[in-house]
């Protein structure tokens, strides 16, 4: 009821002022710009913008998150034709600080976090699609529920593989950054097999390559790659941005099982391994940005958001020094401007 | 053909429960007759409870919660609700989808809502007249017969619903079938329309042995 007054005195103090200037076409453009922007460079969101809808045109959603996007808003995408993400106040807070890097300075580590349904991994996709017009390399991960295949690692004896997982992160990782994988060489010699090996000086791109060629060696390929970003990352040529979506994933327990029913933790993971790698503050010239994720987070009471609770002991030591960024449910304004943004998609179908 | 089977533990002097907001938020004076009278009979006599499963909110139609309690199975009314809630939403999404690719001048034709839908398709399926088996003679005849509302609606939900449990592809899932078999019906096409249709001709073909029926 409250809404039904306030959208009736806009439209009436509308309806005044173009009849008074004689404008028509204008008053649907006016209701239609308090929660709808047409500033589709998320680099110019300022503050004004807070509360507004942008949009983003289709090529860029496939080539900027190739799987990125929770299931919810990959159908949303599906049904309005189209990707419309709002501008909220924790996303200018990251904006701001990652403005102000300076890439000299060993990484620093945003931590994301909030309840349950309140937009973390939206706020995260938000960031990555800034970072991407501001040519920061990507690195983007999602696997919080592992499973299917599990393999016994060539390289190191005691840990697993996951073949499956890796290929298709190798896949994405050459998608959205394909101009980088030709400028970064290796800087060591890899031997993959009897008669494989990359020599070197040889661009990443190969590497890729033969990750997504041979998918039994495909997490050691991942491993390897990330080392060869970190390792040339300060000299300056690239920045780059570790964006992990449910990082409490990494220090939790998982639950696959072995071959002889024992519980797996994730260190016997390679994937697990070389991400946490990443997390560790000893490289310079980037920024880690992540989210908690209860959803995905097994064997931890449902009602739990704080990061302590969520990362664990372990957890929170390896991520110690991090920057928290609350992300709070809808304020008043932002809900009525996602409310009239479903009434212009016609999302709202009942009556009343 | 009626017989007195099921009564009620209550006095015959309570009164059924009235649920609608409407009714009472209307003033004093726009009242009818028989409502003003049926307020008064409220003030005096006790009035029965209401059952758990009609509520006075917006969002709750007596149609569909028939039709959540015929699909329900072994009384698992959470799953039943579920289903018909993921239903309404698939056929939101693929309206809504045909909408905005649409050009401009065919998109006031798509309809969008999801309860007119479901409303449509389920009065295109109610059949019009019924057969009905009668004896005489020693003989049973197929005597074309007019049917009742109650009986054409749950004809229709029946209908429907047996069609969607047996003729499903492998790994399709209820609410999506559930959309499509509506979406049909609301266009007048489809396997269930079909079965009206042949219910129609059969009481056609027997018109002769019509002056049977006795009410």
């Amino acid at each position: 009821q409250l809404d039904h007054g306030y959208a009736l005195h806009t439209a009436a103090t509308d309806c005044l002022s173009s009849v008074v200037s004689q404008d028509v076409p204008s008053l649907a453009e006016r209701t239609k710009a308090v929660f709808y922007t047409s500033e589709n460079d998320p680099a110019n969101h300022a503050d004004h913008h807070e509360g507004r809808h942008y949009s983003i045109p289709l090529e860029e959603v496939k080539a900027v998150f190739p799987h990125g996007l929770p299931h919810r808003f990959q159908q949303q995408i599906k049904t309005f034709n189209e990707a419309c993400l709002m501008v909220r106040k924790p996303a200018l807070e990251l904006f701001a600080y990652l403005k102000s890097t300076n890439f000299a300075h060993p990484a620093v580590r945003y931590v994301i976090y909030g309840e349950k349904g309140t937009g973390k991994t939206m706020t995260l996709c938000h960031v990555v699609h800034y970072c991407a017009t501001t040519f920061l390399l990507l690195t983007a991960h999602l696997w919080v529920k592992n499973c299917r295949e599990l393999m016994q690692s060539s390289y190191n004896k005691e840990r697993l593989d996951q073949p499956l997982q890796a290929s298709s992160w190798l896949k994405n990782f050459k998608t959205s950054n394909e101009r980088f994988l030709k400028e970064i060489k290796t800087q060591k010699k890899y031997v993959w097999g009897t008669r494989e090996s990359t020599e070197e000086g040889r661009p990443l791109g190969e590497v890729v390559e033969q990750g997504l060629a041979r998918v039994r060696n495909a997490s050691d390929a991942v491993g390897v790659v990330l080392k060869e970003i970190k390792q040339q990352c300060h000299l300056g040529s690239f920045r780059l941005l570790v964006a992990v979506d449910g990082v409490n994933a990494l220090w939790g327990r998982t639950t696959l099982k072995k071959e002889d029913k024992s519980p797996v933790s994730p260190e016997e993971l390679t994937l697990v391994h070389n991400l946490r790698k990443m997390m560790m503050n000893d490289w310079s010239g980037g920024a880690v940005v992540t989210t908690l994720s209860q959803t995905g987070s097994v064997f931890k009471p449902s009602s739990a958001y704080l990061p302590q609770e969520l990362l664990g002991k372990e957890g929170f030591d390896a991520l110690d020094p991090f920057v928290p960024i609350p992300v709070p449910n809808y304020s008043p304004r932002e809900f009525e401007s996602c409310y009239r943004y479903y009434l212009d998609r016609k999302w709202l179908q009942h009556d009343k | 053909r009626l017989t007195q089977v099921r009564w009620s533990r209550y006095n015959p002097s309570y009164i059924e429960p009235e649920v609608s907001k409407e009714l009472y938020e209307k003033p004093w004076e726009e009242l009818s007759e028989e409502e003003k009278e049926k307020l008064e009979l409220k003030a005096v006599r006790p009035v029965k409870a209401a059952p758990a499963t009609v509520s006075s909110s917006v969002f709750s139609d007596p149609m569909i919660s028939k039709f959540t309690n015929m699909m329900m199975k072994d009384g698992n009314k959470v799953l039943a609700r579920s289903l018909m809630a993921q239903t309404l939403e698939a056929i939101k999404r693929t309206q809504l989808e045909k909408y905005h690719k649409a050009p401009e001048d065919e998109k006031e034709k798509i309809e969008c809502n999801p309860y007119i839908i479901f409303h449509q398709a389920l009065k295109n399926c109610q059949p019009i007249i019924g057969l009905s088996s009668i004896t005489k003679g020693g003989k049973t005849y197929q005597v074309p017969v007019p049917l009742k509302d109650n009986r054409k609606r749950f004809l229709a939900m029946k209908w429907l619903i047996t069609e969607c449990r047996e003729n499903k592809n492998r790994r399709m899932l209820m609410p999506e079938k559930l959309s499509q078999e509506l979406l049909q019906a609301f266009n007048n096409e489809g396997p269930i329309i079909k079965k009206k249709h042949v219910l129609h001709k059969m009481a056609e073909a027997n018109r002769a042995y019509a002056h049977f029926r006795w009410w």
